[in-house]
Parts: C-alpha cells; structure tokens; sequence
C-alpha cells in the first residue's frame, strides 16, 4: 500500500477529518483517538437503520454511516486525557507517530502539548487546521460547514435567482479542506524522507474555501479582458456555467448537461442532421466577435432540441459525439451506474456486525505487473481497538 | 547548491495536463517546489489553452514552459527522452492518450522504474464510459452533484463553480505525494489512475452508504443539514449595499448564514433578537421542535436580518456565540476580508507579466513554519523555457534546442 508504516495520530474535527480519511484509505495506520463518552462524531447522520429505530432517533447505540464513512480505516482509541494514565497514553502515542493532524479546539489537542513533541522529535509533521488562522478579527469565529462556505465564497455562486445562497450537500466545504490536510501532510513529509526535518504546518479552512472558486478570483481580476455585462461578479444563476455554453436543460424522462462546447461545428452537424440547427449556419456566427451571440443563441437551440428527446439517449448520442454532455442522475442510479460496476468500483465494508456496499476507493495504484490493494478494513462502532494499540505502546492487558 | 527549501524542490514533474483539474494539481505542486515542466503548442494554444487567457493565468503559474509538437515524431522523441528523467508524468486526458504517444507507463517503466505516472482522466481507464469526453459539469451531473445541490423539486441548478475540477486537481496531489512515499520505500514509481467521476461519486459517501444500508435515496435539502437536527440553518437575507446600475439580478444583494447548532445558541440568537414572543415559544427551545417548525423560523429571522447590515450581524452573532457568516463574493473576498488580508492570501504578481502586465496569485493555503512556499513566478508563454528545460533535464545544447525551434519540433 502506498502509504504503508505511516503512522498518523488523527485528532481531528470535521474541518480536517477527510483529511485523514485519505490517508487512511492510502494504507497509513491512522489511530483515532476518542473520548471515553466515545467520538461526538459518532452521532451524526445518517446512522444504520435497526430493528425497531426510527428515521430521526439518534441513539448512541446506533452505528453512524457519516462516521463509517469519514472515520474509515482507521484504528479507535478511547483515552481521557484529563487522568494520569490518559495523558501519559496520549503523549507515547504522539511519541511513535510520523504525522499528527489536530483541528484546534477537537479532542485532546489542548493536552497533546505539541510544541513540546516537536521539540522533542524534530522529524515530527503537525498539520494543524482552523477555521481562519490563528489571527485576525474572525479567528475566533464558530465557522460550521455553511457558515465556512458563506464567507469562504461558496454559497455566493451556487443557487439560483428565485433561491437563497446554497450550501453544498453534506460537508463540501470541509472536504476542500481536508484534501489539503492530506496534502500538506504528505508534501511535509516527503520533505522528512528527503531532509530528515520536520515541522508544522498551518491550514486554514477559509483560505482553502477561497482557493477553489474557478471563476471567482479570475472574473474580479481580469473583468478588463473578459468584458462581462456582469462586470466583476458573476451572481448566482442555477446551473449556467460562467463561459454560458453549459447549462443544465429538461429532456424527457430527465435532466441533461447540454453544451455546443469545446467543438461548436460538430455540435452544429449534428444539428444539421436533425434539421434542427435554426439559424446557426448564419456566417455572422463563425465571426470572432460574435462568440458570444453564438453561444447564447446555441443554448437556445440546444435547450429547444433537447426538450424532446429522451434524456439517457441524447446523452449517450452526444458523447459517441464526443461532445461532453452529462446526464443528471439522482442517488439511486449512482448507485447502479454501469461504468462503476464495470470497474467494480463499490466495495463490501462491514459495519458492526452488517456487511454493506460502501464507496470505493479514488486512487488506483498499480505496477506494470500487478493492481496494489487498498485497505477496506472493517468499522468499529466503538474504540475497540484500544487493547492492541496500548500493547504496541508497552501498556500490559492489566 | 539549490537555496529553494520549499518542499518539493528537486522534484522534476512532466505537466500534460490542459483545462482545470489537471493544471490544478500541478499548480499546487509547483508550488510546493516542484520543477514543473508545463507542455503546451502553438497549435493548441487556443481558447483556455492560451497562455494569456485569463483561465489559463489562473492556474498555470510556478511552471516552466515546454512547447512540443507531439503530432511529430520528432515532438514524441522529446517527450520519451524526457519521461525517462522525470520523477513524475501527469495528464488529464481521456485513458490511453499518452500510450498511444508511446510514452505511457507501460513503455517508459523498463526505461525509469522511478518514474510515476498519474492519470486523471474523467472516468479511469477502464469501463464503458472510459473514452467520455468529460467537464465538470459533466461529471457534477453524473456523480449525483448536479441533482442533490438545490432545493426540492428542482434538479438543475448544482454547483456554481467547477467544485469537482478543484477537486479532482487536490486528489491529484494526493495521489502524486503518496505514490512518492512509495516510491521512497520500495525504489519502484507506480501508476496511479483517478477517475474523476469517481472522486465526484465520493463525495456522497455518507447518502450513498444511507441508501445501500438503509434503502433512503437522499433529496435536494437547500440549506438544511440532511441528516442532523439544526434549526435555523441558511442563508437570510440583509439590507442591500451594493449599487447595481444595470440591475443584474443577484448583485445587489447581501445575505448572511446563521447556523444555530445547539439549544445554546438558539438561546443566543433569541437573546440578540431581544426575545420576542415567537422565538420563546416552547416548541421552539429543542432541536427537534426547531426542526419541525423551521419554516416559521425562518420566516420571522428573514424579517429581523433583511433591515440590518450583513457584517455588523456576523460580528453581533459571533460575539454571542451564535455561528454567522457573510455571504461573500469575489469582490468581498478580495476587497475586504481581513483573514486574507492578514495572511496576504490575494496579491499581485510580483514578476509582472511582460505582455499583460499584472497579473494576481491566490496563495497556496498552506503555511509550513520551516520550508515556507511563498515564491510565485508568472505564467510563461508557449516555449519560454525551451532552451532552459531541454538543457537541464536532457543536457542539450542551446544550438540544438534552436534547430529544434526551427523545425518545428519545439513549436
């Protein structure tokens, strides 16, 4: 595995967890320390369905799939840091790590003292996350997922006119930034292989929000070149991508990604060969300056096109094309796709005593000869695995 | 002796990449360090694939720039030669491109067994979908983004922004760091292939495992929470302060987002609000009765924000402990965010441009204390570093490289 005899001490919140999830499904041996009340992550939804539990309870008995999913892979370890023996736990198990991954203000990270591990084992990597940095007006600001996305510049684009601002489904928000934390943690720790040095490294949840915004920055700073009606800011508008030429348009039976681009002549031939290209084959169209009458006037006769034909079929049809439309599916037929079924992309996890269908993993490592397994351990519901890792520690059963 | 101690410095990167996702990863990359070898060509240098396009400015920056007519044999001589002392070869074409060219893993192992390759095509090598031409929003309609992101009853709004392109690039990123820490213990450089539709497909993960597990196929939710109990949670209007002479829709308006996410700060947000009756109803002071009664919430909430100035609200609620937070566009971010400012997180080019003059950095959101990534050069025009590239990576002599330039090959 890629990532195998990595040792990672997982002190995270949601700002980071994905982070280390990464890591984790890479094959390091990420232990996640917990309190003894068991992880407050444990309780967020959706939980596994039981005999006899309802769709909103939220027993602590109940196996969390948010947990199952964020926490994968990884060893549980309940320690109080608030005791003797607990605190003296949490330092040994910093003292074998190769990366720590601390959100500020999660568990144990203000018993970790972590500045003086680092002083101690100088090859150590700290990733260290917050929500805006450890300075400045807002650092002290309560920033959950909407909240982080809101300021970050998120929710500024998404929606429509007739909406609010809206969120991204789930915790986007916090994925953008624990892709860094791995990032970061393994860009650190290179820098060990190659220069025997450790050191910490800051992650900020807002900076990372703002880093992945494709046209935000760009329409502010180059509103000169692009010559927008919308001057500097382009406002929320459902699913028109920023160019114009993409856009989401109802077909029959479904929803389907339309686009003239990146080759508006082979769109406009197989316009033709419906008899349905309008007034497309104007030449004032193929004029430079006229792009982007021809874009909006190709999404007129796209949409109109489109309202007729059968969604799974003008997909289809247009990628044998090569034009890159995509089809608009629910769940479900995620769930069914044939191209993840063909490349046995979904895997058998088990969750407690339950084996179910999970996602599989996104990075597919292979030599010439052979494909490298990655790790599809099975979850524990509880810090089970405490007696092993206090063993590897030098603690005894008793 | 290299004075460069940011991270990756050393590491050599050949950078086939085009669009977004792909030149993202390598953006962050050579950021980090690395030597990024940027291909690009005069004949496919149109559109976002022009070094002056402002899309191609924004992520294109810390490489050097290669140009390669790779529909010369010539052009995949040069490209063989240099894949033979790369550490890393990434694209983000449609699978098997670069085997095609003759410089995909399978030829170039025997030749660099240090060599990864990292391929982030739209739908992985394999499978009937694997030859998709896809875009973001592509891919957002496929893996289930485009559907889930609205509210209910409509499934064509998703994503504002190219959110899977971001992250395909990160996971990009990811996979070249770990196959480098393979590298470091077995000798031997793997391949590594990312489908971003499956990257996009993970992103469910927890409705995914909801429905496999429980048979529940989640639903558009706006701005609530899909699964926990939090109430109020969106986004509320505020009094607008934004001139809009052409009365674009949208650009006048001020909204903010109050999340409360405990019986706590609901007591606090009531509190701001000088308590009126409704808000200390007793349906009201749990989480579950919040929930129940959410659309009145947030009717009442709408009316007390929409008159009050959307900063001076967020810094009231989050001295209360009430999370709140501005909805902020472009030119907020840019203009007067003190978090960026503080952190110099937006700023001008120092090396500017010679053809364009300025041009802007979004920094790298990472800030190592010892090897710190703070150097950014401009982006280069087609074949700037020709002679620079082919003599470090190839030794090749500049009156080489020039009859290369003249024939066509570097073009």
């Amino acid at each position: 595995m890629p990532l195998n005899g990595v040792r990672v001490v997982d002190l995270t919140d949601e700002r980071g967890i994905f982070g280390a999830k990464l890591l984790a499904d890479l094959g390091a041996d990420v232990v996640r320390p917990e309190p003894p009340a068991g992880d407050p992550l444990r309780q967020r939804g959706p939980l596994l369905k039981t005999a006899g539990s309802s769709d909103q309870s939220h027993e602590d008995d109940q196996i969390s799939l948010w947990h199952a999913f964020y926490a994968s892979n990884r060893r549980f370890f309940a320690v109080d840091p608030e005791t003797s023996d607990g605190m003296t736990q949490l330092r040994q198990l910093l003292q074998h790590a190769d990366i720590v991954l601390v959100c500020q203000g999660a568990f144990a990270v203000d018993h970790a003292n972590l500045d003086d591990v680092q002083e101690q084992r100088p090859e150590l990597v700290i990733i260290d996350v917050s929500s805006f940095g450890a300075d400045g007006p807002w650092a002290d600001y309560q920033a959950p997922d909407i909240v982080a996305g809101a300021l970050g510049g998120f929710a500024a684009t998404t929606g429509d006119a007739d909406t609010p601002p809206l969120k991204g489904f789930g915790d986007l928000n916090f994925m953008v930034s624990g892709a860094y934390v791995a990032i970061a943690a393994l860009a650190a720790l290179h820098n060990v292989r190659t220069h025997g040095q450790g050191q910490r490294a800051t992650v900020s949840v807002h900076e990372c929000i703002a880093s992945c915004l494709e046209q935000v920055f760009m329409f502010y700073w180059y509103a000169d070149t692009l010559q927008r009606p919308e001057g500097k800011v382009l406002p929320r508008r459902g699913a028109l991508h920023w160019s114009d030429a993409y856009a989401v348009v109802p077909a029959k039976n479904g929803s389907v990604m339309v686009t003239p681009a990146p080759d508006f002549d082979t769109q406009l031939m197989w316009l033709i060969e419906e008899g349905a290209q309008e007034d497309l084959i104007d030449p004032k169209y193929q004029e430079p300056e006229n792009l982007r009458l021809r874009v909006e006037r190709s999404m007129q006769v796209l949409r109109a096109w489109s309202a007729n034909k059968d969604a799974e079929d003008l997909f289809l049809q247009a990628q044998a094309r090569h034009c890159p439309y995509g089809w608009v599916l629910p769940l479900e037929a995620v769930a069914e796709n044939p191209q993840l079924a063909a490349r046995n992309w979904y895997k058998s996890i088990k969750l407690g005593e339950q084996k179910i269908t999970a996602p599989g993993p996104v990075f597919h490592f292979s030599t010439a000869d052979s494909d490298i397994e990655l790790p599809q351990r099975p979850h524990a519901s509880a810090a089970t695995h405490a007696a092993d890792i206090l063993a590897e520690l030098g603690w005894s059963n008793s | 002796m290299s004075t460069d101690n940011r991270p990756l410095a050393g590491l050599r990167i050949l950078d086939f990449t085009h669009v977004l996702a792909g030149p993202f990863a390598t953006r962050i990359l050579a950021d980090m360090g690395a030597d990024v070898v940027k291909i690009n060509s005069s004949q496919r240098a149109v559109g976002t694939q022009d070094p002056q396009h402002p899309y191609y400015l924004m992520w294109n920056r810390n490489k050097r720039a290669l140009a390669l007519n790779l529909a010369t044999d010539e052009g995949k001589e040069v490209a063989h030669a240099l894949c033979q002392q790369a550490d890393v070869v990434i694209d983000n074409f449609s699978a098997g491109v670069l085997d095609r060219w003759g410089i995909g893993y399978k030829s170039i192992h025997p030749l660099n067994k240090r060599a990864i390759y990292v391929q982030m095509s739209g739908m992985g090598d394999g499978g009937p979908w694997s030859k998709f031409v896809t875009y973001a929003p592509t891919i957002h309609a496929l893996c289930g983004l485009t559907h889930i992101t609205g509210v209910e009853g409509r499934e064509d709004i998703g994503i504002g922004f190219s959110y899977n392109d971001h992250q395909a690039g990160l996971h990009g990123a990811v996979a070249v760091l770990a196959a480098l820490e393979q590298r470091q213990r077995t000798g031997i450089g793997h391949r590594v292939d990312i489908s971003q539709f499956e990257v996009g497909v993970s992103f469910l993960g927890p409705a995914l495992l909801d429905y496999f597990a429980n048979g529940t196929a989640a639903r558009p939710v706006g701005n609530d929470l899909p699964y926990d109990r939090a109430a109020p949670h969106g986004c509320y209007p505020c009094r607008s302060d934004r001139p809009n002479p052409d009365n674009i829709p949208g650009l006048d308006e001020r909204w903010i987002a109050i999340a409360c996410m405990s019986d706590q700060q609901w007591l606090a947000l009531a509190e701001l609000m000088q308590q009126p009756p409704w808000a200390m109803a007793s349906e009201l002071q749990s989480a579950q009765g919040r929930v129940a009664n959410k659309h009145t919430i947030d009717q009442h909430l709408a009316a007390w924000t929409q008159t009050q100035d959307a900063y001076e609200l967020m810094a009231r609620c989050q001295a209360a402990g009430v999370p709140a937070g501005v909805v902020q566009d472009g030119a907020d971010l840019i203009e007067s965010d003190p978090q960026l400012a503080r952190y110099n997180f937006v700023r001008p080019m120092q090396d500017v441009h010679p053809d364009l003059g300025p041009t802007w950095v979004d920094a790298l959101p990472i800030h190592f204390e010892k090897t710190p990534c703070e150097q950014y050069q401009r982006v280069r025009a087609i074949g700037e570093d020709n002679t620079a590239v082919l003599q470090d990576w190839l030794a090749m002599s500049a009156s080489a490289v020039a009859a290369k330039e003249q024939d066509g090959t570097l073009r």
